[in-house]
């Protein structure tokens, strides 16, 4: 089969939006780099080109303590012209890790593995969106393209974790692993999806060979691949930074720690401004805790669909990392659509996605209010940050819910489209 | 057709609580009419209720005898009597209902509160020789319960807690404890007079109270209560049941007793309910139409005294007033003496045959170097910056001049400015204006007190001058503006002064809008009212209101005039430049004929840059969002904000309703067949695809049963698609050259009148009902959604913008189905011509004709605004409402095919 046609005008179709946006409006990348929807501290564009000054110019690009993200995306960048006097090819680069991304989701969906896996196959398996419209979907959503012109390099974490689930669900878990331990390299918390991908990858493989591996042995093996290629990837890095304790601190313990308390969309700037600082190791524990342990919870109750449980914790991380922005949301919407089988069940669509979008218009305002014409304060940002929450909550929440009633109907066939309560 | 089952149930069932609400038997319906009443009496401050009929043991008398009946009915607020309603409902309606409405009357007007309250007297008066005032119905509460649980001890004599068997009649007595330990403020001897008269109640002490059966038969027999009274309970239960007819377990239908006089409204509510078209098509309506109408009353209810407040100054730094100003006596001289050198330089220019001295002035030259030595000379350092700006093809160009003087106690971290323009607001020259603040340079620069830079800024007209200088000032000037070669720290504030003419003046008014509708800090606007009212004696006046009697309709003006200043969103004067930076600024302009003269002005402004001289911080205290209805009153945003929230909240509501319409309910499903969606990618685009199982109800058919699928590609791409066409116009409108605007608007309107049927005609095959309702319901989202966000940015014109669309809530297709023939024809046409008047340029054509301008000169001055000041006005007119119209003028225009 040829290039497929419509995949073709999807693609080129998003890459010329981005380009068209770009030289529409020259000035809309620099706004949307600046705008802390767009931009936390670990993604921000900004400050890759501070850590890129101070990189090219030999000195540690940890410096000064603006620069928190990964060492190996430097050596890329220093390859890239000088993005002030020549925004193109940076543009271009990102959108194509978009398309890249894009890709990937429909490789997942070509996959199948949303509506049937290797324990469960869901009930409205017909009503499915095919991988093109996905990607669509994925392409075209406004938050994937402000991210793509903001440039945060959030965007190659979202690779990471979308080819390792790509790899996933085609049975190959070696580049599962790998991608996964690169998407953990960039950024912390990604780690969090190895067991649910581990299983995801166990069940593929059982459903591809007819021998069934040990799973304690699979899962120990995968492990190791992932911590590998982490150890790797350090290694390098370490190699280029020169001193170990310096990267991990200003990367990693600048995500664990969260000492920068610019305002995102998320849910902790505003807590650990408030907070006495005597009681901030334990709540930042407390906060971790929280965000970690949705992953054991969720693996273990929708253990039949480990893809679905990835999807819901990448809605999860959107909600409660410590510097979400709406990249990460994106990628939430992104998969979301694998899982258009469960929208019938789905009963709070439309409110939630009315707060989302009510958040999406008051947020800027209110920052506005906030920052810039000092009429409004901090509260008011805050509180469209959690209005923001809250629909990616009830969103999250509601998919949740679908998900587990198709698992009951599919368990109880005579209790099909009747009503039931939950006690 | 599918009916509404699907709405989830509730946790508790309303149908049960309204029908006990509606079965409540007649006298207690009356005793809780009588203390909502007392209630509703208590709220007015004129005349104490409760000091009226409450027991208060000091004036037990024969002339207060009263008071032992009344006293249950009143209550200290609203917790208090809603608690008791709250407990004595269900007690009091099965006291009734066992004994009979008469009984209950006797009983309860006469001994089952007097003697409760008499015992209460006695005991508090004589014994305990105190004077604790009491009143409510908690003693009837604690009587029944004590009542109840004589009865409950004759059946079932003890609970066993354990090896304990405490008997229960002493319930109450516990209850009574737990209350007032729980509850602030609660008599305890009082609730226990009232158990121990209800104990004897119990146990048929008070029987000889209670009329005989006989007579209470032959009452209800003569006058026929049964008949007459709705709700009545009779004295023979046996003869008519419990409420004068049989109990039926089936709480629905209608009976056809004679007896049945309960509930007449009963049936029409339930059969509302239960009506779907009800539900989804007319309840929405009546609910946007309170909507709009409850927000527009609201806004008139504002200049009340109720919802408005007195100006205070907020920041304790600011001491308006308490400075002796010293502008006086000689610096008169000095400022004659600018004056005539200005005039002079001035009068030469005119005989070089350059412009008139009044109108076409621009400062050439010379005049510039004149003033920059007269600041030299004063010792300030001067700088000049060139700008120009062009707009709908005029160039707007001139050359700033500003000095600073430097704080002799500070850092050159803050500043304030002075500005005096060349050119007044109205384009008169600035003549005294100019040289007053000259003087007050020369007279400032001699102060060792300053603690903030004072920076005086020369621009050479009203408009633009002060936009080049401030942009320029935080370095984010365009290309054909200068950048400043001197600069000083954070500017706190701003002042302009006008004096355009030369007589003596008798009031100040006071200039505060800013762009986009954003306002100066309130603070600053006092403090200025405050010095010149408080300190120098000079009047203020706002929003052209010359002759403000402080009257409802002058107010209401006041709040008007700023309302479309604001929501307009220009610059009303040079310090509106200030605003977007977060700079408070206000104009002082002299008006009228009166006994002050320049240097009044002077000393009121020194009084002014010594109050922010004082700021500690930015201003922040007071309010940003207000709007001022007189000098010392306003209304701050929590008051009014809610106005334009429910207008905004109108097409919010009809949105959610035509969505839900979409999925719950379907008029006439056999039109739009079930369809799967098409598998396009466009189609996809969205998560909302949300679709609805019509939930099982025995009544359906099981064909009704399939999936129904809104299709939302349609209605989404055409919503989105307006939206993104919004941007043709409002380039078109900043663009063009302004000889060509008045072209351009009437060929908007032609293009208004024509786009909306062009789109019907294309649209109109095989588009569903279901889609022509997503169709409006996205388009009011996404209305509502940009005017409630608009609406805390800028309140005025998320109000006007909301009411000129209020249309649009009740617009709709005309369906073939409902309305035949040519009426149907003439009904859209009459809609889609009157729809017309409210597009965007007719009501710009309209609003120019009344208020007698031109609309070249209004578009000319709007693109002015766009492009040099930063006004948004337009992104909302042509990117928020003009696409809402559209879709709602297509929605008519479908019934046209």
């Amino acid at each position: 089969m040829g290039v497929d046609r419509r995949k073709a005008a999807v693609f080129g179709g998003a890459l010329a939006l981005r380009l068209l946006l770009l030289v529409l409006f020259p000035s809309l990348p620099d706004l949307l780099t600046g705008r802390v929807e767009v931009s936390t501290p670990v993604t921000s564009f900004k400050r890759l080109q501070e850590g890129l000054f101070l990189y090219t110019r030999n000195v540690s690009p940890y410096d000064g303590g603006v620069f928190h993200q990964a060492p190996l995306l430097l050596p890329f960048f220093s390859l890239l012209p000088n993005p002030q006097l020549f925004p193109l090819p940076t543009a271009v680069f990102y959108s194509l890790i978009d398309l890249v991304n894009a890709n990937a989701l429909v490789t997942i969906s070509d996959s199948g593995q949303a509506v049937s896996g290797r324990f469960y196959s869901a009930l409205r398996k017909h009503i499915r969106w095919d991988g093109v419209s996905i990607a669509a979907w994925f392409l075209f959503n406004p938050f994937t393209v402000a991210t793509c012109l903001g440039r945060s390099t959030g965007v190659f974490t979202t690779t990471g974790i979308l080819y390792a689930f790509a790899s996933a669900t085609t049975g190959n878990s070696l580049n599962a692993m790998l991608a996964l331990g690169f998407a953990s390299y960039l950024s912390i918390y990604p780690a969090l999806l190895l067991i649910p991908l581990v299983l995801l990858c166990h069940d593929r493989q059982v459903q591809g060979a007819k021998a069934t591996p040990e799973i304690g042995l699979f899962a120990l093996r995968h492990f190791a691949i992932f911590a590998m290629s982490i150890v790797g990837l350090l290694g390098i890095s370490t190699v280029l930074i020169g001193d170990f304790y310096t990267l991990v601190s200003a990367t990693y313990g600048f995500q664990l720690l969260v000492p920068d308390l610019t305002p995102n969309v998320g849910l902790w700037w505003y807590f650990f401004i408030e907070i006495f600082d005597s009681f901030r190791e334990f709540f930042l524990g407390v906060f971790w805790l929280h965000l970690a342990a949705y992953m054991g919870g969720l693996t273990v109750r929708l253990r039949r669909q480990p893809l679905f449980v990835l999807t819901s914790l990448l809605g999860v991380f959107a909600i409660f990392k410590p510097y979400p922005s709406i990249s990460d949301a994106s990628l939430y919407f992104a998969l979301l659509p694998l899982y258009r089988h469960l929208f019938p069940l789905m009963r709070y669509t439309f409110f939630a996605i009315s707060a989302l979008l009510y958040a999406t218009l008051l947020g800027p305002a209110f920052y506005h209010l906030w920052i810039y014409a000092g009429s409004g304060n901090a509260n008011f940002f805050y509180a469209i940050t959690l209005v923001w929450s809250l629909g990616l909550s009830i969103l999250l929440a509601d998919t949740v819910f679908a998900a587990l009633r198709d698992e009951w109907e599919h368990d109880n066939p005579e209790k099909r489209g009747k009503e039931a309560k939950q006690v | 057709m599918a009916t509404p089952a699907a709405l989830p149930p509730l946790p508790f069932n309303p149908s049960r609580v309204r029908s006990y609400v509606l079965r409540l038997p007649l006298f207690t319906r009356l005793v809780l009419l009588a203390i909502i009443v007392f209630w509703l009496l208590e709220l007015q401050t004129v005349w104490s209720v409760v000091q009226w009929g409450s027991i208060i043991p000091e004036e037990a008398g024969f002339g207060t005898m009263y008071r032992l009946n009344t006293y249950p009915f009143i209550h200290l607020g609203f917790f208090h009597a809603f608690l008791n309603v709250l407990a004595l409902t269900p007690l009091l309606e099965r006291f009734e209902a066992e004994h009979g409405t008469l009984t209950a009357v006797a009983l309860f007007i006469g001994p089952l509160s007097t003697l409760p309250g008499g015992a209460y007297i006695l005991i508090e008066k004589f014994v305990l020789h105190r004077n604790t005032a009491v009143t409510g119905a908690s003693v009837w509460v604690f009587l029944l319960l004590g009542s109840e649980a004589i009865r409950t001890f004759k059946s079932n004599p003890y609970f066993s807690l354990g090896p304990y068997k405490i008997p229960t009649w002493t319930s109450p007595l516990f209850a009574c404890a737990l209350v007032s330990i729980l509850v602030p403020n609660t008599s305890f001897l009082g609730h226990m007079c009232a158990i121990l008269v209800g104990y004897l109640l119990g146990l048929g002490a008070l029987k000889v109270f209670v009329p005989p059966e006989k007579v209470l038969r032959w009452i209800e027999g003569k006058l026929n209560l049964l008949g007459r009274l709705p709700h009545y309970v009779s004295v023979d239960q046996k003869t008519y049941g419990r409420y004068g007819v049989l109990p039926t377990t089936t709480t629905g239908g209608e009976r056809g007793t004679p007896m049945s006089f309960l509930g007449s409204s009963q049936p029409a509510v339930r059969k509302l309910r239960s009506n779907p078209h009800f539900l989804f098509v007319h309840l929405p309506h009546i609910l946007s139409f309170i909507c709009i109408v409850a927000g527009v009353v609201w806004l008139l209810l504002l200049p009340l005294n109720d919802y408005s407040r007195q100006t205070y100054i907020s920041e304790n730094a600011l001491l308006p007033g308490q400075v002796h100003a010293y502008f006086s006596g000689s610096e008169q001289h000095v400022f004659r003496g600018y004056k005539k050198e200005l005039e002079g330089i001035l009068a030469s220019q005119t005989e070089d045959g350059q412009e008139g001295r009044k109108d076409e002035f621009t400062p050439a030259y010379v005049v510039i170097s004149a003033l920059q030595s007269v600041l030299k000379a004063a010792g300030l350092k001067v700088a000049t910056q060139n700008y120009e700006y062009t707009s709908s093809g005029i160039t707007h160009q001139g050359q700033n001049v500003y000095a600073i003087i430097q704080a002799p106690r500070g850092d050159a971290t803050e500043a304030i400015v002075l500005v005096a323009a060349w050119k007044t607001v109205d384009d008169e020259l600035n003549l005294n204006g100019v040289s007053l603040a000259l003087t007050l340079a020369r007279y400032f620069k001699r102060w060792s007190l300053w603690s903030k830079d004072i920076i005086f800024l020369f621009p050479p007209d009203s408009e633009t001058g002060t936009q080049a200088w401030i942009d320029a000032y935080h370095d984010m000037q365009p290309a054909f503006v200068q950048p400043l070669p001197l600069k000083s720290g954070a500017l706190q504030g701003g002042l302009v002064i006008e004096y355009p003419f030369d007589h003596r003046f008798e009031s100040l008014h006071i200039l505060y809008d800013g762009v986009n509708g954003q306002l100066p800090n309130l603070d600053l606007f006092n403090t200025a009212v405050s010095i010149a009212g408080g300190q120098m004696g000079i009047g203020a006046s706002l929003q052209e209101m010359w002759d403000h009697n402080d009257s409802y309709e002058m107010r209401l003006q006041t709040i008007m005039r700023g309302m479309v200043k604001q929501g307009f969103g220009y610059a009303t004067g040079p310090h509106s430049s200030f605003m977007p930076y977060h700079i408070d600024a206000i104009t002082l302009q002299p008006k009228g004929e009166g006994w002050q003269d320049e240097m009044a002005l002077g000393r009121t402004v020194e009084g002014l840059c010594r109050s922010l001289n004082n700021l500690l911080e930015h201003l922040h205290q007071s309010f940003f969002f207000y709007l001022l209805m007189q000098t010392n009153r306003f209304v701050s945003i929590g008051t009014y904000l809610p106005s334009a929230m429910l207008i905004a909240g109108n097409f919010t509501i009809m949105a959610i309703a035509l969505w839900l319409r979409t999925g719950y309910f379907q008029q006439n499903t056999g039109n739009s067949p079930v369809e799967k969606p098409k598998l396009t990618e466009e189609q996809q685009a969205t998560p909302a695809a949300d679709e609805r199982e019509p939930k099982t109800n025995n009544t359906q058919d099981p064909a009704t049963k399939n999936i129904k699928e809104r299709q939302l590609a349609l209605p989404l791409t055409l919503v989105v698609g307006l939206h993104l066409l919004g941007l043709l116009p409002l380039y078109i409108f900043n663009n063009i050259s302004h000889t060509y605007y008045t072209t351009a608007t009437y060929t908007s309107i032609l293009a208004n009148a024509v786009l909306p049927l062009l789109l019907a005609a294309f649209l109109t095959h095989g588009l569903t009902t279901q889609q022509s309702l997503l169709i409006k319901s996205f388009s009011l989202l996404i209305l509502g959604l940009f005017l409630s966000t608009l609406a805390t940015l800028n309140f005025s014109l998320s109000f006007m913008i909301g009411l000129l669309c209020a249309p649009l809530s009740f617009v709709n297709r005309i369906k073939p189905q409902t309305i035949t023939g040519p009426l149907r024809y003439v009904l859209a046409a009459l809609s889609l011509v009157l729809l017309n008047v409210l597009s965007p340029p007719v009501v710009l054509l309209g609003s120019c004709a009344y208020f007698g301008v031109d609309v070249e000169s209004v578009l000319t001055q709007a693109a002015f605004g766009w492009d040099v000041w930063g006004v948004w006005t337009q992104v909302v007119v042509w990117c928020v409402w003009w696409p809402a119209w559209v879709t709602g003028a297509a929605l008519v225009g479908f019934s046209l095919f």
